[in-house]
């Protein structure tokens, strides 16, 4: 088998976030929380967020759960990437990681540790796994109040 | 010594079906998903583009040639079908679109006019999501129990569990016959029997049995039986309901149209005998005809000849997964000494390997041109009991061979390898 395709996807910086993740656990204090779930596979992630006083930026980002390279290691690269930044900020970048995957442009030079998840668009059934934490995200910023009432968002859709 | 892979069943098959001959990713295609789906012998794809191109009109009701042909050849399917699982008549043989339809049947028409708040209904741990969630949604309707059988600690089904969980609220026992993650084959005849003692019916999910082993309903005893088309070389949107007559009889319709009925007025109508009265609307007419097909197909084979092959090929796959380090395969082991306890293991086998997601293990296997499924196989269940969130699954067919297995070994050696390497940096 060659395996430098699949070295384009698992990237040493994928491999090495999927076994030492650096933003694994949860805020403290959590502002909002929120339950993401892959049904095609079972994988489950749970983001944590803490935001500023006025609501308005992103102070951390941690995530539990169990999940694939891909998953893991693109929630690891999103909490990271997410720290200090601007909620409608963080909004925009959900839609501009969903359309990298659809093979748009890559992230400017202040998020280009993102790029490395580029790999994924080449690999279409597994955008899913690379989106999941993404879509959490949003469905947790999008959150009225700290929790979301009705259990886990389903990344089903998303493609 | 087993026999080489130059005289084996399946390197002899393998020739019979057009789409395992192609490369993936500039491999050969070795497809190992078969308890998802099976491929299709070019005979079965023939028959289904002559019906197309030659017979296709509407069944039952036409008195020109074409009605005439597409109906008795949609009728000798049935009679293929019957005699293939050794049904009484081919009255008992209802076609559906698949299994999963072949349940929601008996759920919505015996389940929710017979059971009873406080009714029991015993499933087990290792079910298919289609033979749990119509049951869910029935026991909703009408307040019935349900009860679940459990594992033994070998992996297979817990017949003293079992036994423990019938008494007299017990209407219905539905089992999976081999289970699609587990790969153990449940004794159905003894549990078939156990439940009608108690006076209960059986319905058994035989998906991934018909395919691969010999079925006789009679000697099984079971009340119903469904199957799939497209698990054993059929084409899908085409499966049935095999059941007693007795019982077929005393069900209410299902779904209502044309086809169902004997004679309809404006605020009733009588309805059809059976199989028909449940069989409302145009069928898949040619894909039942191409799953008759399929059955000539397999039964010219032989399906104890396939049987016996796959166990051949089973044993290999566990010795050769039991080389791979830091690996778990779920159900019954090979070196077990009660193997095989109830009646042995099917040629498919789920696994995890410490570290690896199954869907990157699946991911470079494809790469290497290999199909297996990842992911939970629709047990999320079992998966949880077996404290997995998902496994890989290896699952082969007739059509697959010693040699396939060998590279598919060496390519999950070389995924571990890579992952591993990476890790060790």
């Amino acid at each position: 088998m060659s395996l430098n395709t699949v070295r384009e996807l698992y990237q040493q910086v994928i491999l090495d976030r999927y076994k030492n993740p650096r933003h694994r656990g949860m805020t403290q204090p959590i502002h909002r929380q929120q339950r993401g779930h892959n049904p095609s596979c079972g994988d489950t992630i749970q983001l944590t967020v803490q935001l500023n006083e006025s609501e308005d930026f992103i102070e951390d980002v941690k995530f539990e759960g169990e999940g694939c390279a891909i998953a893991i290691a693109s929630a690891d690269l999103m909490a990271e990437a997410l720290r200090g930044k601007p909620v409608g900020v963080a909004l925009a970048m959900v839609e501009q990681f969903q359309g990298m995957m659809k093979g748009a442009e890559e992230f400017p030079q202040e998020f280009r540790k993102l790029n490395v998840m580029q790999g994924v668009s080449q690999f279409p059934v597994r955008i899913k796994c690379a989106t999941l934490p993404w879509h959490t995200l949003k469905a947790a910023l999008e959150l009225t109040s700290p929790v979301a009432k009705d259990g886990f968002i389903s990344n089903e859709s998303d493609s | 010594m087993p026999p080489t892979t130059e005289e084996s069943l399946g390197v002899k098959l393998r020739s019979d079906f057009p789409i395992l001959h192609q490369e993936i990713h500039g491999h050969p295609l070795i497809y190992f998903d078969n308890a998802a789906t099976s491929q299709k012998p070019q005979t079965v794809l023939d028959v289904l583009r002559h019906y197309y191109e030659r017979d296709n009109a509407n069944v039952h009701r036409g008195v020109h040639t074409l009605s005439n042909r597409a109906t008795e050849s949609y009728e000798q399917a049935r009679e293929k079908i019957a005699r293939f699982i050794n049904a009484r008549s081919h009255q008992e043989v209802v076609y559906t679109r698949n299994a999963s339809e072949a349940i929601n049947l008996v759920a919505y028409t015996w389940g929710l006019d017979q059971l009873q708040p406080g009714d029991e209904v015993v499933l087990s741990v290792m079910e298919h999501h289609s033979n749990l969630i119509p049951w869910q949604l029935i026991a909703q309707k009408t307040g019935a129990v349900l009860k679940f059988i459990n594992l033994t600690h070998s992996g297979e089904l817990d017949v003293d569990h079992y036994q423990s969980l019938l008494g007299n609220r017990t209407r219905l026992v539905s089992v999976v016959h081999v289970s699609n993650t587990l790969g153990c084959v449940n004794p159905v005849a003894e549990i078939v029997n156990l439940a009608h003692g108690y006076g209960a019916r059986v319905l058994i999910d035989a998906c991934q049995s018909v395919p691969h082993l010999p079925i006789d309903v009679q000697s099984m005893n079971c009340d119903w039986l469904v199957a799939s088309g497209h698990k054993m070389c059929g084409p899908s949107g085409i499966g049935f309901l095999y059941g007693k007559l007795e019982v077929l009889r005393s069900m209410p319709p299902f779904l209502g149209g044309g086809e169902m009925i004997a004679d309809v007025f404006l605020d009733h109508a009588t309805y059809a005998d059976l199989p028909y009265k449940f069989e409302a609307g145009t069928p898949a007419i040619g894909e039942a005809i191409a799953l008759g097909a399929a059955v000539d197909y397999l039964t010219k084979i032989g399906m104890d000849i396939i049987h016996q092959y796959e166990e051949e090929l089973t044993a290999y796959l566990l010795q050769q997964l039991y080389t791979i380090p830091n690996i778990q395969v779920y159900g019954p082991q090979l070196n077990q000494t009660n193997y095989p306890k109830n009646q042995g293991r099917a040629a498919l086998a789920a696994f995890t390997v410490d570290g690896i997601h199954p869907h990157d293990l699946s991911t470079i296997l494809d790469q290497a041109g290999i199909a297996i499924r990842a992911g939970h196989h629709c047990t999320q269940p079992l998966h949880r009991h077996l404290n997995a969130q998902s496994t890989a699954r290896a699952s082969l067919y007739f059509y697959n061979t010693r040699s396939e297995i060998d590279r598919f070994i060496e390519t999950l050696q070389e995924a571990i390898d890579f992952f591993g390497e990476v890790f060790q940096k």
